[in-house]
């Protein structure tokens, strides 16, 4: 049997601040993402919602437990491995979009491909393919400072599944569009998932997007609880 | 809130300590470059007027030769011309050490009882019997004897021409207490020995006066004048001191105009400096504007912060410029004696005035370097400061009319130029506008790297398109290292011509196989003549084809002072020694032969002289009216030279002997030997016999010496620019740091990051190096066609030192190369959860 694609084993994360009192961002935080299943993560401001993605994208390690991502724990391999695994196999998607302001919609898009060197032509036949397929395929070559919101987030989204990723974690993906904008980027996104058969891991404060998920986590002030 | 605001600034430096370095590296650099030029001229007019002080004490006037000396019977008139006080008579030449090539003492003969009316000093109590009845006699400075190990009692062989002599350290005693900054190689002696021992009987080259109480100096000054005709010239200590400062005016322009490079460079990267603290600080400072600080709050801090940074720079300037005016000083001071024909410098001291000069330059260059930034800053409201685009897109937008700005300047000097070709100073508004238009076409350049085509994999190349699409602060390290390898490429080509046009100036003049002149002819001249038996045993060299003599002098013509050359102008073939800017040798040569002059190209272009027109030589016994024959090509003397026939020379400045000799031989005659004999046959007298490869050889030594320190200039330019390169790319690495963390979220590699940056100083370097040999090539053109002939008057062909070129644009590519490589590291270690921040 295949492990999960994204698990968390009793993951604590505590962060020492310049005083010397530890904040414990996160508490024994365990889960699985399995191969193709969307998770939304809810929780207030603070809650450790962020952390959690942080620790998945093997951005951050953990403090206690660990995380295994198709089925490697992260936090044992070295930063190249990380990086290269991160690289392969993660696509992430971030509420302030972080697109290249002095680059097009195309490029902005073919970024990952041009972190992994994949060859230039399928690369960009297939970023085409993906503006196209969320309505961007006429700005393509646009650059993106003058584009909005709803179209920088889609681009975003792009650029994530470029590689097809097996898990696709996004952080507040709607939380910086307005509610009809936002809804319809968050369908084009689990959308375009399900058809790459990419696992999704995304973190929204809305419980209305959460019903979207096969499963939706809570957390609460470190604490990871799971609902059906 | 003052506090707090200097606890802020204190914490940025803390934060950045690499980037606050360069700067004040950068600062520093400039300050140096300035400060050592500014050592160095002063020292130049600092030891001649020191010198003067010294021989000359308190006199109020002196009365000199219009060209090689005085007739001592001149004296008793001086004397008895109504206000006189006293006057006293002095014998000056620099005579050479024997066994020390090059070096020689400043020997002023005195009349050492006269002389404590005059001079500033005295002998030491009691030793005047002794200074008067001692054979060669001689006082020096005590830093002198030190030196060479001389005491009282030590006995130095010493010549004028090719006569010897030995003198005797009688006494040391330091003139330094009366004029601080006059030559250590000064030496004193009894009027009579020195004329003696080394001179002529009656002969004297300066007469100081004093005047009697209540009898005003230009009054005294006429008076002379009246007195004694055309026969000497009156002139002030001050003038005298004018008068060098105008010989050498256009070679202190120039090593300023160089110097003053490094400080734009330098402000270059204060600007750098402070973009970089800014974009860190916009959030502090849009939080500061949004409660309520004026703009004028934060310009005051911004440039208050720059003022600190420059006055880091000026502290650490001073002693680099110090130490590189000592550096420098043997070249400087080999150049003001052999080419300008005046005092070498010693020491170069630190006054209150440079000082002043270097805090003003370090300061005023750092707050002008901060000062667009900083009203940039100012200038915008709260919302903007903690928006991060708005600078980014600024830049982008004002390349264009940052191109079209330096296409102006460029054409405004063109203009000046055109317009007022007249005015040798135009010549420099036009470097100027080239040193303009090069920065301000750096963003454009940068932005054409954008359109390279995308490559397929993060890295350099990456690195090196991405620059241009998002230039940001770089455009401005571009712009400075532009300049830089501007001034690089312009002063290599121009030296290079220089260099190979004296190369063809030679192969075409110096003609003769065989030269003798004596070891002090570089600096005494007329003074240093040969003596009969040393003509005699010329003559009868063997396979001697013919002999060329001639004599040499400073004099007065066209309002300057110039070089007056006597040669044999019948001599057969002699028309070869001189190459003419126009018309036919032969005929010139008939022409002088029949009383005209040659003029050279200095004195042609700097006195409005041409072929047809007259030179008015001031000769020993008045002007002579002299047509001139045509116009020759010379590059010993920059104040002017003239070529007369020796019987025109005698006719002007009385019989003499010649000081330099040159030797034909016939075909087959080996004149390495025929150096060797002489060499031999005239070991008892003071000579320098050269073969023509080897006098060759010293002309360009001489050359290479003049342009040291240019070249000192030109490296302090080029670190200066690198240094910016650094800075840049360390600025880049801040302001992108969200960027990074992007490549970094996106999976890669810290190398492949590194290779970035790496990728992104190569940008820089090709940027630079393009425009800066655009740039270089431009002001080649314009040193070598405008300034060279504007204020030195020399015609320079082109000669462009192409290997000499690829290597330096090598080097600027390997420095811009190394320069990222801390950058590049300092950008690889960008954390990924930078990205938690929104500045992208």
């Amino acid at each position: 049997m295949d492990p999960p694609v994204l698990a968390f084993r009793g993951v604590s994360r505590d962060y020492r601040s310049a005083g010397g009192a530890v904040l414990h961002a996160l508490r024994g935080a365990s889960g699985e993402v399995a191969a193709g299943e969307v998770v939304a993560v809810t929780g207030r401001s603070g809650s450790g919602k962020s952390t959690l993605l942080h620790l998945a994208a093997g951005i951050d390690t953990p403090s206690a437990g660990e995380v295994l991502l198709l089925g490697r724990p992260l936090a044992a391999l070295p930063d190249g491995e990380r990086t290269r695994l991160r690289r392969d196999h993660v696509g992430l998607v971030f509420q302030f979009f972080h697109l290249l302001p002095h680059l097009t919609a195309l490029e902005n898009a073919l970024v990952p491909a041009l972190v992994a060197g994949d060859p230039g032509e399928a690369a960009e036949a297939r970023a085409r393919a993906l503006l196209a397929s969320v309505g961007l395929g006429d700005r393509a070559g646009d650059p993106v400072d003058g584009l909005s919101g709803g179209e920088l987030q889609r681009i975003a989204l792009c650029r994530a599944l470029l590689r097809r990723p097996r898990l696709l974690l996004a952080d507040e993906p709607t939380g910086n569009l307005d509610e009809e904008t936002g809804r319809v980027v968050l369908e084009l996104m689990l959308a375009l998932a399900r058809r790459e058969g990419s696992a999704v891991l995304f973190v929204t404060h809305s419980a209305e997007l959460a019903r979207a998920a096969d499963a939706v986590w809570t957390m609460h002030s470190g604490v990871l609880e799971r609902a059906a | 809130m003052r506090r707090s605001l200097l606890r802020a600034a204190a914490k940025e430096v803390r934060g950045s300590r690499v980037l606050v370095a360069l700067a004040v590296a950068g600062v520093a650099l400039g300050v140096g470059s300035v400060l050592s030029i500014q050592l160095l001229n002063q020292g130049a007019l600092g030891t001649f007027a020191g010198t003067v002080r010294a021989v000359s004490g308190d006199a109020d006037l002196s009365v000199l030769p219009w060209a090689g000396g005085l007739d001592e019977a001149i004296h008793p008139e001086v004397l008895a011309t109504p206000g006189v006080a006293w006057a006293v008579p002095l014998w000056r030449a620099e005579v050479s050490l024997d066994g020390r090539p090059g070096e020689g003492l400043e020997l002023v003969g005195t009349d050492l009882l006269a002389a404590s009316h005059a001079a500033a000093w005295t002998l030491p109590s009691g030793r005047l019997g002794e200074a008067l009845a001692s054979p060669g006699w001689v006082a020096v400075t005590p830093e002198l004897a030190r030196e060479r190990g001389w005491t009282e009692g030590s006995r130095i062989g010493v010549s004028l021409g090719s006569r010897r002599a030995t003198l005797t350290v009688g006494a040391l005693f330091d003139l330094r207490k009366v004029a601080p900054l006059a030559s250590r190689r000064l030496a004193v002696m009894d009027l009579a020995q020195a004329q003696g021992l080394l001179g002529v009987r009656g002969r004297i080259h300066q007469i100081d006066v004093g005047a009697r109480p209540g009898m005003a100096a230009p009054d005294l000054a006429r008076a002379l004048e009246a007195r004694l005709g055309e026969r000497a010239r009156v002139a002030t200590p001050e003038q005298r001191t004018v008068e060098a400062e105008g010989l050498l005016a256009a070679f202190r322009l120039n090593l300023t105009a160089l110097s003053l490079v490094s400080v734009l460079v330098g402000g270059f990267l204060v600007h750098a400096s402070v973009r970089a603290s800014l974009a860190r600080r916009r959030e502090e400072l849009g939080v500061l504007r949004a409660v309520g600080a004026s703009r004028g709050q934060v310009l005051r801090l911004v440039l208050a912060e720059a003022a600190a940074l420059g006055a880091a720079g000026t502290v650490a300037g001073i002693p680099l410029g110090w130490l590189a005016a000592r550096a420098n000083l043997a070249a400087v001071s080999g150049t003001l004696r052999t080419v300008y024909l005046l005092e070498g410098i010693d020491r170069v001291t630190l006054g209150p005035g440079v000082l002043v000069l270097a805090i003003a330059v370090g300061v005023g260059g750092a707050v002008a370097g901060a000062a667009l930034p900083a009203l940039d800053t100012s200038r915008e409201d709260p919302r903007a400061l903690l928006s991060s685009l708005a600078v980014e897109e600024r830049s982008r937008a004002s390349a264009g009319r940052l191109l079209a700005a330096g296409a102006a300047a460029l054409l405004l000097g063109a203009a000046v130029r055109a317009l007022t070709p007249g005015i040798p100073a135009s010549a420099f508004a036009l470097a100027l506008g080239v040193l303009a238009a090069v920065p301000l076409a750096a963003p454009a350049a940068l932005a054409a790297l954008a359109r390279l085509p995308r490559p397929a994999r993060l890295g350099a190349r990456w690195g090196l398109r991405t620059m241009g699409a998002r230039p940001s602060g770089a455009s401005v390290a571009a712009g400075a290292l532009a300049v830089a390898v501007s001034m690089l490429v312009g002063v290599t080509v121009m030296v290079g011509s220089f260099r190979g046009t004296v190369e063809r100036w030679l192969d075409a003049t110096l003609r003769a196989d065989v030269y003798l002149s004596t070891p002090s002819w570089r600096r005494a001249r007329s003074e240093a003549v040969l003596s009969p038996a040393v003509l005699a045993r010329l003559r009868a060299e063997p396979g001697l084809a013919s002999l060329d003599v001639l004599r040499q002098v400073q004099a007065r013509a066209a309002g300057r002072r110039i070089s007056v050359s006597g040669i044999d102008a019948a001599l057969p073939g002699g028309e070869g020694r001189v190459e003419l800017a126009d018309g036919d040798p032969r005929a010139a040569m008939r022409a002088l032969a029949e009383g005209a002059a040659l003029v050279s190209e200095p004195l042609a272009r700097k006195a409005g002289l041409g072929r047809g027109a007259t030179l008015v030589l001031r000769g020993a016994a008045g002007d002579l009216a002299l047509p001139v024959a045509g116009v020759y090509r010379d590059y010993g003397a920059e104040a002017g030279a003239a070529l007369v026939d020796l019987a025109t020379f005698a006719r002007a400045f009385g019989e003499g002997p010649p000081s330099n000799a040159a030797l034909r031989l016939v075909p087959g005659v080996d004149p390495d030997r025929a150096v060797a004999r002489l060499r031999a046959d005239l070991a008892g007298e003071a000579l320098q016999v050269r073969s023509n490869r080897t006098l060759r050889g010293e002309v360009l030594a001489i050359f290479e010496q003049t342009f040291a320190v240019t070249r000192l200039l030109q490296a302090m330019g080029l670190v200066i620019a690198a240094a910016g390169v650094t800075l840049s790319l360390l600025v880049l690495a801040r302001e992108r740091r969200a960027e990074l963390a992007l490549y970094r979220a996106l999976g890669a590699s810290r190398p492949a990051l590194a290779r970035l940056f790496v990728g992104r100083g190569l940008a820089l370097g090709l940027v630079g190096l393009a425009l800066g040999a655009g740039g270089g090539a431009a002001l080649a053109a314009v040193l070598v066609r405008s300034v060279n002939p504007a204020f030195f008057g020399w015609t320079l062909g082109v000669h462009v030192p192409w290997v000499l070129l690829a290597s330096q644009a090598g080097a600027i590519l390997a420095a811009a190369a190394l320069a990222s490589v801390h950058p590049a590291l300092v950008a690889s270690r960008t954390p990924v959860r930078e990205l938690s921040r929104d500045a992208l």
